[in-house]
């Protein structure tokens, strides 16, 4: 039952004569619901298999396949849909907009989902989820990192999405935050069974994941099974 | 509301900039109000020297007169269905020379069957109009009967003695009978009274010395020709053409020389006016394209995370079009909120003593004015709008 699955899927980039090799033919199978962190030095080609599995970079070969779909043949139309129906993004600097308080923040992904059943009221009950219910009208200056990351997970979900991409979402704030969202993860990830794929530096926060890909110059040194991962 | 949010979120910015549509917008609907002044005055000419041809002395006489035996002649010329006499005095003589976007007042002595021929047609808001067969009755213009703060059964003196008038000066009462509705042409400065009234006029303005040899029920200052109804305007000018040939010591001007002469006159004073205020939009327009370059700047992460999130191509466009367009209408809306303030203020409290208005505000103009700053403000924003759609969402979610 993968939910995800890479094969082959290379990213080159250029750079003058110089070709990059960002991602060099990684194929992965990810399981739905499964908790994968995603480690590796800077440079290994973390984030540059983040943007390929958010569908915000195109391959340079290889196959990507999102629930059933072989999504490296769509266009940027259907790709920017499949984004908004399946992907969700949590990002280090959270990323929320200033201008719109937590419930618009976390109803921003609806814009883009014409038939999405996810309405206000999936907005508020992912923020009573988060524990940010009295924090609902503030604006993003009104919060702290933690609750900002908070709101930035919720609005990774808002759409149902099978697919949650969160790049470094522990890396500004502090330990404590940093394992409070972690615990918050797991336990999405539990009572949702949505698919977590997790890159960090901090190997703290990946063993506490279900499955820990660690990458070098764009391949895969190491792919492993966490042997038991702390329950939420 | 995020797009009024994003719009007031740089306060002064978002303020000069829908100050330059302001600004544009305003110039626009009191250069065009003005246009659209003159060309109603325009239309009414067109109107009205398109539906008859207008004779009067040949070339090199030096008075305005022609025996009314020319009445007669060129009924009998092919395609001449009626022919009356008319006079035009001042109303207002001794008057300081202006320059004016109006017609002065104007006493008009017509055959009140004339009414029946002409495109031009005069309806009354109060009272009738004069009947040939009475005497010192007159039917006032709208606007002159305002000036003049005139009703019907009030009487009233013309023409107007000159404060600095000879004591040889003769005018006569006239009592009124009818106020006409307002044309914003012509007749909205006329005075009309009948042709025997008319005739009184005329042999008061003749030299003393003529007075008594001349017999002004045998004379006309002018004769205008009216065709089968329906004649088209260059029917008109064949009709105008036989009556040079055929009738002698009058001349015939072709009605489509004086529809053209009216229309470019028109087409000149509107191309001037609006393309002034035009160019005053435009300058405010490119104020619209460094605002919403700037605010692309300005949200390239917001715009990356849109992207990351789910929105196409077009959707980060429209909401960039969709801002710089309400900055538009919202410039528009206030600028020509503003010209219309100016216009009417001119119109009424600041209203010139002869009534008469300089300004006209029409539909067209305000779909026209807040149209165009609307459209201006959709335009503006393409290119900006264009750039943002076309960001990497990769580098945008990244850019510091």
């Amino acid at each position: 039952m993968a939910g995800v699955q890479l094969v082959n899927l290379t990213k080159h980039y250029k750079r003058g004569s110089e070709v990059i090799r960002a991602l060099d033919g990684v194929t992965l199978k990810i399981d739905r619901g499964e908790f994968v962190a995603v480690v590796g030095r800077s440079g290994s080609g973390k984030t540059t298999m983040l943007d390929l599995l958010g569908l915000l970079l195109k391959p340079t070969a290889g196959s990507l396949v999102i629930d059933d779909v072989e999504t490296t043949r769509l266009s940027d139309r259907e790709r920017a849909h499949t984004r908004a129906r399946k992907v969700g993004f949590v990002f280090q600097e959270y990323n929320l907009l200033s201008g719109l308080n937590v419930l618009e923040n976390v109803m921003l992904p609806q814009r883009y989902v014409k038939d999405g059943e996810a309405g206000k009221r999936r907005a508020i009950e992912l923020i009573e989820r988060v524990g940010l219910t009295d924090r609902i009208k503030h604006r993003p200056t009104e919060l702290s990192g933690g609750q900002m990351q908070r709101v930035a997970i919720a609005r990774s979900m808002v759409n149902r999405p099978s697919l949650i991409l969160l790049d470094e979402p522990t890396g500004a704030v502090d330990t404590e935050t940093a394992q409070q969202l972690v615990d918050l993860l797991k336990r999405l990830n539990r009572e949702d069974q949505v698919t977590i794929v997790l890159v960090t530096h901090d190997l703290d926060i990946a063993a506490q994941a279900s499955r820990q890909i660690r990458l070098k110059d764009g391949k895969v040194l190491a792919d492993e099974m966490v042997a038991a991962p702390v329950p939420a | 509301m995020e797009i009024l949010r994003n719009i007031t979120r740089h306060k002064l910015r978002s303020f000069l900039t829908i100050s330059g549509i302001v600004i544009g917008v305003l110039a626009l609907t009191t250069m065009g109000a003005l246009a659209e002044n003159f060309n109603a005055l325009i239309d009414g000419g067109v109107k009205y020297f398109g539906s008859s041809i207008q004779v009067g002395p040949p070339d090199g006489q030096a008075a305005n007169l022609i025996p009314m035996s020319k009445i007669d002649e060129i009924k009998k010329v092919e395609g001449v269905q009626a022919a009356f006499p008319g006079y035009q005095f001042q109303a207002k003589p001794g008057g300081a020379i202006v320059v004016s976007f109006g017609i002065p007042d104007t006493i008009t002595a017509v055959d009140p069957d004339e009414n029946n021929y002409s495109a031009l047609k005069v309806t009354y808001a109060e009272g009738r109009g004069v009947t040939s067969g009475s005497h010192g009755e007159v039917a006032l213009g709208s606007t002159i009967a305002k000036e003049f703060k005139k009703r019907v059964g009030d009487s009233i003196d013309l023409p107007v003695r000159p404060a600095d008038a000879k004591p040889d000066f003769v005018n006569h009462t006239f009592t009124v009978v009818g106020v006409l509705n307002e044309t914003k042409t012509a007749p909205d400065t006329f005075a009309y009274i009948n042709i025997a009234d008319g005739q009184m006029l005329l042999r008061d303005s003749l030299p003393a010395t003529l007075r008594s040899s001349i017999d002004v029920t045998q004379i006309t200052e002018g004769i205008s020709v009216y065709g089968k109804p329906g004649t088209s305007l260059s029917d008109l000018d064949k009709v105008a053409d036989r009556i040079n040939s055929q009738v002698t010591g009058v001349k015939a001007l072709r009605p489509s020389d004086l529809v053209n002469g009216f229309k470019s006159g028109g087409a000149i004073f509107t191309a001037i006016t609006t393309a002034a205020a035009l160019l005053a939009l435009v300058i405010g327009g490119l104020s619209v394209v460094n605002t919403m370059f700037m605010a692309v700047a300005e949200r390239v992460r917001e715009i990356g995370l849109k992207k990351a999130v789910g929105a196409t191509t077009m959707n980060v466009m429209s909401e960039f079009l969709i801002e710089a367009t309400l900055i538009g209408l919202i410039g528009g809306l206030l600028g020509y909120g503003f010209g219309v303030l100016i216009v009417v203020s001119r119109n009424t409290l600041f209203a010139p003593a002869d009534g008469s208005s300089l300004f006209l505000i029409t539909p067209a103009l305000t779909i026209f004015a807040i149209g165009f700053a609307t459209v201006l403000g959709a335009v503006a924003g393409v290119l900006p709008a264009w750039r943002a759609a076309r960001l990497d969402p990769v580098i945008a979610l990244r850019n510091d």
